[in-house]
């Protein structure tokens, strides 16, 4: 149970760090950290596949395309707060801590204990017959789900396709351009 | 706070209002962007929290595409970022206004 609190501490705590960091990189290095540690959450939560996309997909390709952005386009000047922000931040407080605070009574209310949780309960069942989680995982996906499985992957080609024409420009000569140069 | 699944779904909604907060008061763009990865990420932890009381699979898959959605999402977004950076070499988001009415 300790280990639920140290890794309850350590998000919050990261995850404080994107919100309060002035630096940009410091940030994302942050919400790395924030990835991580709830990959150690969903494995404690005997849920490996999502802990390894987890780590793979958001740590490794989403991150890391941040990281990306923001130093090519070096965008780590300090933040400032212009006079007409001050009111969105006391709205965005307001909203959020009555978010929270609303949230957390209907989960107060809620009961529930570690010794119903069937995810356990399914672990021992699958012991028995032989069967690991990813296999079910996998069969479940490849029947019950393959609509929206393989609508994913239309998705994500629309995405690239989309990306690129966004972000492509060409000079005058006809050449690829990805940033021009900063004599302009 | 006493059992797993309280603890994390507390977790959830703790992370999902520091990025109510983070999109609230950013200016810059990129950190509005990660802090809206934060709260895809509170809702995936929600999602598992519940599979695992309730020992269902589908919690899992529901988190897979959520986060084609969300590399989705950071792909076209950040080809955006980098068109919008072109033509006026910032991206305080209060100071484009290319979509005003």
């Amino acid at each position: 149970m300790i280990v639920y609190y140290v890794l309850f501490i350590m998000t919050a705590g990261f995850a404080l760090g994107v919100l309060l960091s002035k630096d940009t990189v410091r940030s994302a290095m942050c919400l790395v950290a924030v990835m991580t540690s709830l990959a150690v959450n969903y494995l404690l939560m005997r849920q490996e596949f999502v802990a390894f996309i987890q780590v793979i997909v958001y740590a490794g390709a989403i991150m890391v395309l941040f990281l990306f952005v923001i130093m090519l386009l070096n965008l780590r000047d300090r933040e400032t707060t212009p006079w007409y922000l001050r009111n969105a931040r006391f709205w965005g407080g307001t909203l959020a801590l009555g978010f929270f605070f609303l949230l957390a009574w209907g989960i107060y209310k809620f009961s529930a204990s570690d010794e119903t949780a069937g995810m356990v309960q399914l672990e021992k069942k699958m012991a028995v017959s032989g069967e690991a989680m990813i296999d079910v995982i996998a069969r479940m996906m490849m029947t019950e789900y393959i609509v929206p499985f393989v609508l994913t992957s239309v998705l994500l080609l629309v995405a690239v396709v989309g990306a690129i024409c966004m972000a492509r420009r060409k000079d005058e000569d006809g050449h690829e351009i990805l940033i021009e140069s900063e004599k302009n | 706070m006493s059992s797993i699944f309280h603890m994390n779904l507390v977790l959830s909604i703790l992370l999902f209002s520091i990025g109510i907060l983070g999109v609230m008061w950013k200016r810059n763009a990129i950190s509005l962007f990660m802090n809206v990865e934060l709260m895809l990420n509170a809702a995936n932890l929600a999602f598992v929290t519940f599979a695992y009381q309730y020992g269902l699979l589908e919690g899992g898959i529901l988190v897979l595409f959520i986060m084609t959605v969300a590399a989705a999402e950071a792909g076209v977004g950040l080809a955006i970022f980098i068109a919008l950076y072109r033509g006026k070499r910032h991206l305080r988001v209060d100071e484009h206004d290319l979509l005003r009415g």
